[in-house]
């Protein structure tokens, strides 16, 4: 096992280094994501530094007599023939595991019992299972086909992935709403920490359905224009669907094949509001336990972080209770960190939300850039004044030599989880 | 050849043993609460263990959904008063999964000697929720669904706040006001074992002192039927009842069941300090994956079980012959249980098995149960009396035990091997 301090760590940091338990370091060394934008992480980072958004008319089912008509589906063309015929979630999980497993020189068969999956769906196969439905309520049963139902399932996509690689480790769903994403990505952070697997596949994936999409209209809690996170008049989500992943390891085993960090993941919390089954707590107190938890994770004071990757949903209530847990952990320099709402431009991808997210945080670390976080006006719309967060525009928010970002994401129920990222250094 | 290593692994038959933490605290449990067929309560679960069949109730087949000679039955919750443990205002908010999740809870509090009054903000905020759901909220998803076919403007806000997987780990957290972490797991059958791991692995990292984590399920219609087109239930045979028979040469499917299993977790610091009862330790827990499960069945990957069975034994230091008991997730599954059959054998490697209980015989499939029965086994050296075994099956190679000589005096070895792959193990050891 492998242990130094985290980097970076101060001795005013919330868990000083010498109270914290010996622990291996993990890190990210490859990265995949299927997003509105298309199949793969290089059109998702294209896009986003563009400002562009992904939302078009649906197209996957009839939404005429839904109150709105926009998402931010996956194209189509793209997806490869290899995965032609897989429910969509299935579909999304594997392209992004595989160019997640490419990216980190592994093989995509074979992995063994070394490999674990920490995945994150909030409805698994839903759209097919929907299918299903429409049939037996049409036909009476007759010709229904039960096959619709077999990914059904919210672990259908981790299982997809374990039948394709051959991951035989430790394999589990997390299902918490919108933050299971990024609670699958600090479960993987455990498991590698406690050596119960050598290499983990971490991350969600989702698809757009009538469930969620219906389900979110009855809460009206879908902007029928487009989202516009942290803006004056907003009226809430957009939906998208996709999936993101992420190769952990340690840094050890990463050394040991030759394998290139992307990212240190540095350290991770998660908390429940315990407050309402829908709405978050006013002043973001569970956001904040997961936020501070995360930092005393990773050995972090909140002014050493660079960015933040927010969750920035739109929804009025969303923004107010998240801009009180900002201004709650990191005080006046609330106004001045720079933050990005990556749900402004590809949707809310609900359970696979955070994993994707965390792969573009990695991405911004990386670039030492933030994407911009267009709203639904001009490009000049300011920020709320009762959410002034520091936001791009209309073009991204250079953070040249940023080092940590945190990455956040909440859910029904009070779910919070909040990941830490740090850019490695050289030797890392 | 290791594809993590580029092929230079070497393979290696030795077992791999990597090192746990040395900073895990010790984790106990002090409460059992359960509500099923057979009643509310550990004493109603151990009458169901002793009883040996489920209580079934006919499920209901509305037009188009079953299959002519499709089961009929289920193990369902018919205690619907559940006032004593889910205020009725809090009820009325809550769909079947959260009320029975709920109420679990509040039954393990109780058994732990705890109350209501007692977790106090600060005590709310040292614990967490992790509960495990093979299918989530099946009722109001399919009711939502009908909604929005029909009038997407008509649709239900409550029924879709309701049908998230992660409902009833948030109400209990509501009921309680515990701000730690709430987390929803999915693994199908090994799901509650996941999550009583999950929560275990919490306490033992210092991020929470404790918790409440099993499993929860509830039965529709719908569901039902999907599990029959998949043959994954026992099937009738003339007038007689559908049956499990976990283990034996003539089984045919497992009998679904629904309601909850909470196990109250705390480290055992906590525990000494509040001088409570401890029930069983918990030693460690095991997950892996058989890759080669199809998604509505079992597989056949006896040798990556059995490998990673055997590395996580080595990781807790338990080695076979220091299990007292399995108490086994044999359903009664076709494939199922041939697999956990092999599994076992293939980590004993060849040597005798300590005794194997099989408790979905007695309680059906889902909901957690297995969890509850370890602790009864632990206990009171309870185990389900197999009335449903007649005819082994040498595939499966297990007679299931009808008695125990005494409690356990050894590890307890809780097993599930899920359909589609994931498996979870459970060490506990005596109190």
């Amino acid at each position: 096992m492998v242990f130094r301090p985290a980097p970076g760590a101060r001795e005013d940091a919330v868990n000083p280094p010498e109270q914290r338990p010996s622990r291996p370091i993990v890190v990210v060394t490859g990265t995949g994501a299927v997003t509105g934008f298309g199949w793969g992480v290089v059109p998702l980072f294209e896009a986003l530094a563009r400002g562009e958004r992904a939302f078009r008319t649906i197209a996957r089912f009839d939404h005429a007599r839904h109150r709105t008509h926009l998402a931010a589906e996956v194209p189509a063309a793209g997806r490869p023939a290899a995965l032609a015929g897989l429910p969509h979630a299935d579909a999304f999980a594997l392209f992004a595991a595989e160019e997640a497993l490419d990216a980190a020189g592994l093989a995509r068969q074979g992995l063994g019992i070394d490999v674990g999956i920490f995945f994150a769906s909030s409805t698994g196969n839903m759209v097919e299972a929907e299918r299903f439905f429409a049939q037996l309520t049409a036909t009476g049963g007759r010709r229904a086909r039960a096959g619709l139902l077999a990914s059904q399932p919210c672990s259908g996509p981790a299982e997809a992935i374990a039948r394709r690689t051959g991951a035989a480790g430790p394999s589990e769903t997390v299902s918490a709403a919108c933050a299971s994403g990024s609670m699958s990505v600090a479960r993987a952070l455990d498991a590698l920490r406690l050596g119960e697997c050598e290499v983990a596949l971490a991350g969600g994936s989702d698809s757009l359905c009538q469930l969620t999409y219906g389900g979110f209209n009855a809460l009206r809690a879908v902007d029928p224009v487009m989202t516009r996170p942290f803006r004056e008049g907003r009226e809430g989500l957009s939906m998208g669907e996709g999936a993101g992943v992420l190769v952990l390891e340690t840094l050890e085993h990463a050394e040991a094949r030759g394998a290139t960090p992307l990212a240190i993941l540095a350290g991770a919390g998660v908390s429940c509001d315990a407050s309402h089954m829908t709405a978050p707590h006013p002043e973001g107190a569970g956001a904040v336990r997961a936020m501070r938890d995360a930092l005393a994770d990773a050995g972090l004071h909140p002014e050493e972080i660079d960015f933040v990757n927010l969750h920035g949903t739109g929804t009025p209530l969303n923004d107010e209770a998240e801009w009180a847990a900002l201004v709650t952990v990191f005080g006046a320099r609330a106004r001045q960190i720079p933050v990005a709402s990556t749900k402004a431009l590809i949707g809310h991808l609900l359970g696979s939300a955070g994993a994707v997210e965390a792969v573009v945080t990695i991405g911004a670390l990386r670039e030492g850039s933030l994407h911009p976080t267009p709203g639904g006006g001009p490009p000049a719309e300011p920020p709320s004044p009762r959410t002034p967060v520091r936001i791009g525009l209309g073009a991204p928010l250079a953070v040249p030599g940023a080092r940590f970002a945190l990455s956040v994401n909440f859910g029904f129920g009070g779910a919070n989880a909040a990941l830490v990222f740090e850019r490695p250094g050289e030797g890392a | 050849m290791n594809p993590l290593r580029g092929g230079n692994a070497g393979g290696g038959d030795a077992i791999r043993v990597r090192d746990p933490s040395p900073e895990l605290r010790d984790v106990v449990v002090t409460g059992v609460g359960t509500l099923g067929a057979f009643g509310a309560g550990r004493e109603a679960l151990a009458a169901g263990l002793r009883a040996g069949v489920p209580q079934l109730s006919p499920v209901e087949r509305p037009p188009g959904y079953h299959r002519t000679h499709s089961a009929r039955t289920a193990a369902l919750v018919t205690e619907r008063n559940l006032a004593r443990w889910v205020p009725p205002a809090a009820a009325r908010r809550m769909g079947l999964p959260s009320r029975f999740a709920v109420a679990a809870s509040m039954m393990a509090v109780e058994d732990a000697g705890l109350s209501r009054e007692h977790v106090t903000p600060e005590i709310a905020a040292r614990g967490a929720v992790f509960l495990g759901t093979a299918f989530g909220a099946a009722l109001f998803s399919e009711q939502l669904l009908t909604e929005i076919f029909r009038d997407p403007e008509q649709a239900s806000p409550f029924r879709f706040a309701e049908s998230v997987a992660n409902a009833p780990t948030a109400q209990v957290a509501l009921a309680l006001g515990i701000t730690g972490a709430n987390v929803t797991l999915t693994l199908r059958e090994a799901s509650p074992l996941a999550a009583i791991a999950g929560a275990a692995r919490e306490i033992a990292l210092g991020r929470a002192d404790w918790a409440l984590a099993g499993g929860v399920e509830e039965i529709s219609p719908l569901l039902h039927a999907a599990l029959d087109r998949f043959r994954a239930l026992a099937r009738p045979h003339g007038s007689g009842p559908e049956t499990a028979r976990p283990l034996d040469a003539r089984r045919d499917g497992f009998v679904a069941a629904e309601g909850a299993t909470v196990l109250l977790l705390e480290s055992a610091e906590r525990a000494a300090e509040r001088g409570a009862t401890v029930r069983a330790r918990v030693r460690g827990a095991i997950q892996a994956t058989d890759p080669t499960a199809p998604a509505t069945s079992w597989g056949c990957g006896v040798d990556e079980l059995a490998e990673a069975l055997a590395a996580g034994l080595a990781r807790h230091r338990v080695l076979p012959e220091e299990i007292g008991l399995v108490v086994s997730g044999a359903s009664g599954a076709r494939r199922g249980d041939l697999l956990e059959g092999q599994v076992l054998r293939a980590g004993w490697e060849g040597a005798e098995l300590p005794p194997v209980t099989a408790p979905k015989g007695a309680t059906g499939e889902y909901g957690g149960f297995i969890a509850g029965a370890a602790v009864l086994a632990m206990e009171q050296g309870l185990v389900a009396a197999p009335r449903w075994f007649e005819e082994e099956d040498e595939g499966v190679g297990i007679n299931p035990a009808a008695a125990l000589d005494g409690r356990p005096d050894r590890t307890v070895l809780v097993s599930t091997l899920a359909a589609a792959g994931a498996a979870a193990w459970l060490l506990l050891d005596p109190a």
